[in-house]
């Protein structure tokens, strides 16, 4: 990968960032490589347009939020150091834990969950409420799907779900209801182990 | 006392029955020796026309009344008695707990084959072999078909990379291993087995090496592991057929030819890979016409089944016409068509096939033990005390150190890792079986064939008995993981949906052509494109969600059925807030019928008119027509039995009516009392509650009652928009639910008594 301690100099704050997501320094250079090639206006950080430019974002039924994700409240860029903590969420778990990691790293089971579970609640009161389930439903499902059919598997989601009977669905439940599944199979990429 | 003297005599009533029907096998296949000579001088008696020999006899017989013409039945009554035999012994066994819990089936049957082998031998009659042609054209393709229908297409692609390399690198390394070793036992003085050459033992080798698919859903499916192991085993068995195929005509067109060349060996990667992707290429042609038909089977809805039957083993056997190999030409075929077919068929055919397959399978597999025992006893063996040993523990070995060595690279590259347990469980889980024994008939050379054969025989007795029987024990020891009976849950597969795009979506963002982007790939291609042609109708363009929501309905409301629900038919006003709701699409076929008050009326209507008809249509019986039953029609009914066994579970937890209500107005509630009575009010209408209106029903069932026709204005207004044909798509029980959730949901004004039962349930 040509002269990577180099270019590692580029990289702000890179151990830190090692040490706190986990990355390597080869797969830290290739995702700064890769931002660098999003960010095509070269000022150092990345904005909404910048991510969809990425042509199949736009097929992705999630894009959006997926891209909004990326933002933390109220931000319009994104620095590469945010860049590279969302990633982290989608790291393999460790099987052998170093000592100087920190306790709850970005690609736990919880926090991963979180990950997801914050993209359904687009409100961020921390549930997801019927109207939340029903638009991402809609997204994922297009137009040949009538309002009727949405509403009755909404609905039958949310009751398998809702164990607080809020007609909500809180974490905690959201966690439960997806306890059979292996979240760390599901929500890894292998590349970025 | 008297009970355990009950089940004894049940079951040794069937062991007697059992016996008689040994007997009467031997007896029959004794007699028919000596039946053929008398039959043939009836025979060229009665050629002439009949009429002229009687005239010409002086000395007339008196007509037959009864008469014994065996050999005219000969051939299908031997097979179904064989059959009748196998089956009786099959259910046997499960009467006799103590014994099926310990021994797996196939060892049992497999014992009750060396029996009635050796009853025939005792006779000195000649007993049936396992043959090739018998065992691959006609006992092996059922198998396979149930097990490539059925095949869980999810967890086997996300392991396929695991499994082909455990398939094709480890039998490539089990059948050279042991063939390279046997050949270094051969070389040994004094064992007597210089005449085997290099190229003989590479031959056995291949043909000793396969993990063998029958053994292995014999064994597993009485063990319950879990869906991992079970696919990784499974899938390797399948796809191992390619290599043994490959390998064993490679080695035995050498073994003629004497002396082996680059050439030659370059060849033969060439012919794997013309083998294994030839087989799959026939078997996905065969799949694309079976769907493609299934999408005009409208009409003719008996002849469905027979389709994917028919495709799938015009696609073995005409991948076995070309030396392709024809268990991978099954298996594709089956996993293309399915998707399809299963848009397209009628649920009757579905459950037709299901049950078809499986009987099919389970005959097969049944008959093969028998016929491996039965074998075992009848063959010309060649006992080598040597030779067998060694193969045994050569097996085991080489069965092993494959496995701890090709997990240690696959680890590198997998998620999930396997673990120790998990390695250990799939080296024991490397049974052989019938496949390796028919390879081994095959061989022409007759020298050593009855050598090899006793050494493969002695293999899978190994094997399905040793390992077959402790397998269990070990599992429980070991508390590898068993499977885990889940229903399907609707939440699981929407946010399984979610993460898929999620894992694309991020995938996209690094730029990284993974595993997610190629999945997201071939589903938009399948959509845009090949749905189109091979599904009918409005289905072609139905998410897939909603494909597994609405099966996910008819279970339930299948279960329901069955269960039997003795209340009678409730009838349920919708009363759904309607806000702008546009009717989308064209009404469906299978849409989630509405119930209103008309339709309600109709059911009635209907249900009583087929009642009647059924006795109508008896008698005029056509082989051709399945009579449409009033429940495919009518699944609105069983809805409604399915959301009041939902209420009856319910009710347990509430004991008291919430009476004030303010809530959305015109959405009908649900309220329990203690003595299981339901009764339905309208919000706006009685605040006050079930004192207001109530209308029992009878103790042991719950309905929903409707009472609007004191109001049938009013139903009728909110009804209004869209008018009856777009009642089509409303469903029914989105309005339960939301009535039940508003009910359970609801805090009312006995704040105190709700929270209690809810205490358990609120966080």
């Amino acid at each position: 990968m040509g002269s990577s301690s180099s270019n590692m100099n580029h990289i702000p704050d890179a151990e830190e960032l090692m040490q706190e997501t986990g990355f390597s320094s080869a797969h830290l250079l290739r995702l700064y490589e890769r931002f660098e090639f999003l960010d095509r206006e070269k000022r150092g950080e990345l904005t909404p347009d910048d991510f969809e430019a990425v042509g199949r974002l736009a097929l992705n039924p999630i894009g959006g939020r997926i891209i909004g994700a990326f933002f933390s409240q109220g931000q319009e860029t994104v620095d590469f150091a945010s860049f590279v903590r969302i990633l982290a969420h989608f790291r393999p778990a460790d099987t052998n834990r170093r000592d100087g990691a920190p306790q709850d790293p970005a690609n736990s089971r919880t926090r991963k969950l979180k990950f997801a579970f914050q993209l359904y609640d687009q409100d961020g009161d921390g549930m997801i409420s019927r109207v939340e389930l029903l638009q991402v439903l809609r997204a994922m499902m297009g137009i040949q799907v009538t309002e009727e059919q949405l509403q009755s598997i909404a609905e039958r989601a949310i009751q398998e779900a809702d164990l607080d009977r809020d007609d909500a669905i809180s974490f905690d439940e959201f966690k439960k209801s997806l306890e059979k599944v292996n979240i760390d199979h599901k929500m890894s990429i292998l590349f970025l182990r | 006392m008297a009970v355990l003297l009950r089940p004894a005599r049940g079951s040794s009533g069937l062991l007697l029955a059992a016996f008689l029907c040994v007997l009467f096998l031997v007896f029959v296949s004794a007699s028919s020796a000596g039946r053929d000579v008398v039959s043939g001088n009836n025979e060229t008696r009665r050629d002439p026309a009949g009429g002229v020999t009687e005239e010409e006899d002086t000395h007339k017989k008196a007509f037959p009344v009864l008469s014994f013409k065996y050999n005219h039945v000969r051939k299908p009554f031997e097979i179904s008695l064989w059959i009748l035999l196998a089956l009786l012994m099959k259910l046997g066994f499960h009467i006799i707990p103590r014994v099926s819990n310990v021994v797996p089936e196939s060892c049992l049957l497999i014992f009750v084959g060396l029996l009635v082998g050796g009853i025939i031998k005792a006779i000195g009659e000649e007993a049936p072999i396992l043959d090739d042609k018998l065992f691959f054209l006609y006992l092996l393709p059922p198998i396979i078909l149930d097990a490539g229908y059925f095949l869980p297409i999810r967890a086997f692609t996300e392991n396929l990379g695991t499994i082909l390399v455990f398939a094709v690198i480890g039998t490539l390394w089990n059948a050279f291993f042991i063939g390279g070793m046997m050949y270094a036992v051969c070389q040994i003085e004094g064992a007597g087995l210089g005449g085997v050459d290099l190229l003989s033992c590479l031959l056995f080798g291949s043909i000793i090496s396969a993990v063998d698919p029958v053994a292995v859903l014999a064994v597993f499916e009485e063990i319950h592991i879990n869906e991992l192991l079970h696919i990784l085993v499974f899938g390797e068995s399948l796809l191992n057929d390619a290599v043994t195929v490959v390998l064993y005509h490679l080695f035995e067109e050498f073994s003629h030819a004497g002396t082996v060349t680059v050439v030659d060996a370059v060849l033969g990667v060439v012919c794997f890979f013309v083998v294994s992707l030839g087989g799959i290429m026939v078997g996905a042609i065969y799949g694309i016409l079976g769907a493609f038909t299934s999408r005009f089977t409208s009409h003719t809805r008996v002849i469905e089944p027979l389709f994917v039957f028919l495709y799938s083993y015009m696609a073995y056997l005409s991948a076995e016409v070309f030396h392709l190999s024809g268990i991978m030409s099954l298996i594709a075929c089956g996993v293309v068509m399915r998707p399809y077919v299963e848009a397209n068929i009628s649920h009757k055919s579905y459950t037709t096939i299901k049950y078809f397959l499986k009987m099919w399978s389970s005959v097969s597999e049944t008959l093969i033990f028998i016929f491996l025992g039965v074998s075992t006893v009848a063959g010309p063996h060649a006992w080598n005390w040597t030779f067998v040993i060694f193969t045994v523990v050569l097996c085991l070995v080489s069965r092993v150190l494959g496995v701890i060595g090709l997990t240690y690279i696959i680890n590198k590259f997998r998620i999930v890792k396997l673990t120790k347990k998990d390695q250990f469980i799939v080296a024991y889980g490397g049974l052989r079986g019938a496949i390796a024994f028919s390879l081994g008939f095959l061989l022409k050379n007759s020298e050593m064939k009855y050598m090899f054969l006793t050494a493969i025989i002695t293999v899978i007795f190994f094997t399905v008995f040793v390992q077959g029987m402790t397998i269990r024990p070990l599992v429980e020891l070991l508390a590898v993981k068993k499977k885990k009976e889940s229903k399907g849950s609707i939440n699981e597969e929407i946010h399984t949906q979610f993460l898929d795009h999620l894992l694309t979506g991020i995938e996209d963002v690094c730029g990284h052509y993974g595993h997610h982007h190629w999945k997201d790939k071939l589903n938009r291609f399948n959509k845009a494109y090949v749905k189109r042609w091979l599904i009918t109708g409005e289905r072609s363009t139905e998410p897939q969600l909603i494909s597994f929501y609405n099966k996910m309905e008819m279970k339930q409301a299948m279960m329901l059925v069955e269960s039997g629900s003795t209340a009678k038919l409730p009838a349920i006003v919708s009363s759904v807030s309607m806000q702008n709701i546009q009717p989308k699409g064209p009404s469906r076929r299978r849409a989630i019928p509405s119930i209103s008050k008309s339709r309600e009326a109709e059911i009635r209507k209907i249900l009583r008119g087929n009642l009647q008809q059924t006795r109508q249509r008896l008698r005029s019986y056509s082989r051709h027509d399945l009579f449409m039953d009033p429940f495919e029609d009518n699944v609105s009914e069983v809805r409604f039995r399915k959301q009041r066994v939902e209420m009856e579970r319910r009710m347990s937890h509430y004991l008291t009516v919430p009476a004030n209500r303010q809530e959305t107005p015109s959405v009908r509630k649900v309220c329990f009392e203690p003595e299981n009575q339901v009764f339905t009010y309208d919000d706006s209408e009685s605040p006050r509650g079930p004192t207001a209106q109530p209308h029992p029903s009878p103790a042991d069932a719950v309905s929903l009652l409707n009472e609007s026709p004191q109001r049938p204005n009013q139903s009728k207004a909110q009804r209004s928009t869209g008018g009856d044909k777009t009642r089509e798509k409303d469903p029914d029980e989105q309005e339960e639910q939301q009535k039940l959730s508003r009910c359970l949901s609801d805090p009312g004004p006995n704040q105190e008594e709700e929270e209690e039962e809810d205490g358990s349930g609120r966080s």
